[in-house]
């Protein structure tokens, strides 16, 4: 029997970047092995899924309806791996990342779980823009045909364009990657779904004459607020927006309101106010 | 929830955040249009094609009755449902590739005949949606995944100006015209000069609206906002080529 894995995420999140390595390591350790990638016609956003089936014998058909890896990396895409989740299942997903409640709502389907606070790990100890790597460490410690030597081997393949222009991405992934091994060896299971609780990021801004509002479910971080602001008040906060991009922050005692960051905002997602 | 002034009431709620890439141009020109539509108070006339690429993109973006078409065929589309029901408000949206490559014909013809629609052709210099390849407008000299040298003019010619050669073929009424989606009070106001146009029935109504691609130009927020705003509008320049007297 192949062992049949789905990875979803939102697009940008390094969904068919780890299951290119996944691919390429099972492919590396003598495993006979198909990829399907699936996503929408946007090139960023939206939710993007890879069929991954990994045998030692031919696989005769790339798709699937049930799997016995089900990973995901977003709230928004909690809706479509419903279908896949067997009793059989393991979900592997990033409890820092998805909302309490859209796990919670998979709850009568998931008898089997991981729960990976990947994106907490990623910006506390490395970076946040590794969580997707340490995801495919949990993932790798579940797969035990594939040695983990092949798994190094590979990420450090399948990045050494981006490694050759910022050397210290090496050392960074090996650790995601082994950090995210260690998660699942030292992991206990717990018997409810843990996730992010909702609205924890701060929305308004105010100073005695403007009122400064942002929208972390619209922001995108394309950064143009920030060039727009003649004063430079505004900055790149540490706090994610829906596509876990850094989300602007605007200092109050600089802002006088002008209200070009809200003309500028191509996603409708600052709002200023004149009290 | 606070309330949000910068959302235009003709955007639909539910199918935002929409699906264009961060600091896309596009967007910010739907934006714009979006605003335009509440200040003219015309969106439940308002009849919105979209074309393929990234402008179908577009297909549950308004409140609004949208339809989406092939290649450049949101022209004819438009200008038949006009012919149907005179009284309603046609926009037909579409891209470089949409207006000025594959369905170019449409666009000129409708020009020539003056059908009173208004057209809004986004220039982003590629074709963006299919990952970057060269189009009609991609500048001399501009690297694209078919022009991996840069777009050679002695090969395959000058970029095309879509405006300029409208203009020369249009009647009176037509309003012609291209502004720049990062300067908001200019493109807000030939948006609105372009609808004013067909809301007069006076004829043939076109903008085109230079806009930003960071994706498949590999830059990021500042040189794009410096290769739309300083390269393209060296090449294309910004202003209206015909402006029938009482809307100037």
């Amino acid at each position: 029997m192949p062992a049949k894995i789905i990875i979803a995420g939102e697009g940008g999140q390094g969904v068919q970047t780890i299951a290119k390595i996944l691919t390429k390591a099972a492919k590396k350790s003598g495993k006979n092995v198909s990829y399907l990638p699936s996503f929408g016609v946007e090139q960023r956003g939206g939710v993007s899924l890879a069929y991954i089936q990994v045998s030692s014998r031919p696989i005769p058909y790339p798709r699937f309806s049930k799997a016995d890896f089900v990973v995901t990396l977003s709230s928004r895409s909690c809706e479509t791996i419903k279908n896949f989740i067997s009793d059989n299942s393991l979900v592997i997903y990033d409890s820092a990342e998805i909302y309490e409640k859209d796990i919670n709502e998979l709850k009568a389907e998931i008898k089997r779980f991981v729960a990976v606070p990947a994106k907490n790990i990623a910006s506390e100890k490395l970076s946040t823009k590794v969580a997707n790597i340490i995801i495919l460490g949990v993932l790798s410690a579940q797969l035990k045909d594939i040695s983990f030597q092949d798994f190094q081997d590979t990420v450090l393949m399948e990045l050494a364009a981006k490694i050759k222009i910022k050397p210290e991405l090496k050392e960074l992934n090996n650790s995601a990657l082994q950090m995210g091994a260690e998660f699942a060896q030292n992991y206990e299971s717990s018997d409810h779904l843990t996730g992010k609780s909702p609205d924890e990021t701060v929305r308004s801004f105010e100073n005695d004459k403007v009122k400064w509002t942002r929208f972390p479910e619209y922001c995108k971080g394309c950064s143009l607020c920030i060039l727009s602001c003649p004063v430079k008040a505004i900055t790149f906060a540490k706090d994610l927006n829906f596509l876990g991009t850094p989300m602007p922050i605007v200092d109050m005692e600089k802002c006088i309101g002008c209200g070009k960051c809200m003309q500028i905002c191509p996603d409708g997602a600052i709002n200023v106010e004149k009290k | 929830m606070a309330e949000n002034n910068n959302f235009p009431k003709s955007w639909k709620k539910s199918s935002k955040p929409h699906k264009f890439c961060p600091g896309c141009g596009q967007s910010l020109a739907l934006k714009n249009l979006g605003f335009v539509i509440d200040e003219l108070q015309i969106a439940d006339k308002t009849v919105y094609a979209c074309d393929i690429g990234c402008s179908l993109l577009t297909w549950d973006m308004f409140e609004i009755d949208t339809i989406q078409t092939h290649h450049g065929r949101v022209v004819p589309t438009m200008v038949g449902f006009k012919l149907a029901k005179p009284s309603a408000i046609t926009i037909a949206f579409m891209g470089d590739g949409g207006g000025y490559a594959i369905g170019a014909q449409h666009l000129i013809n409708a020009a020539m005949r003056d059908d009173p629609i208004t057209a809004i052709l986004i220039n982003n210099a590629n074709y963006a949606m299919t990952g970057g390849q060269m189009a009609p407008t991609t500048l001399v000299g501009q690297k694209a995944t078919t022009a991996p040298n840069g777009r050679d003019w002695q090969k395959v010619g000058k970029p095309i100006h879509g405006p300029e050669m409208l203009a020369e073929i249009a009647q009176e009424g037509s309003y012609i015209a291209r502004t720049i989606s990062t300067d908001i009070a200019d493109c807000k106001t030939k948006i609105r000069k372009a609808l004013q146009n067909q809301i007069d029935g006076r004829g043939f109504s076109f903008i085109e609206i230079i806009s930003m691609c960071p994706v498949n130009w590999h830059t990021d927020a500042l040189q794009s906002l410096d290769f739309s705003e300083k390269e393209m509008t060296k090449v294309y320049p910004l202003g209206e080529f015909k402006c029938p007297q009482k809307l100037a």
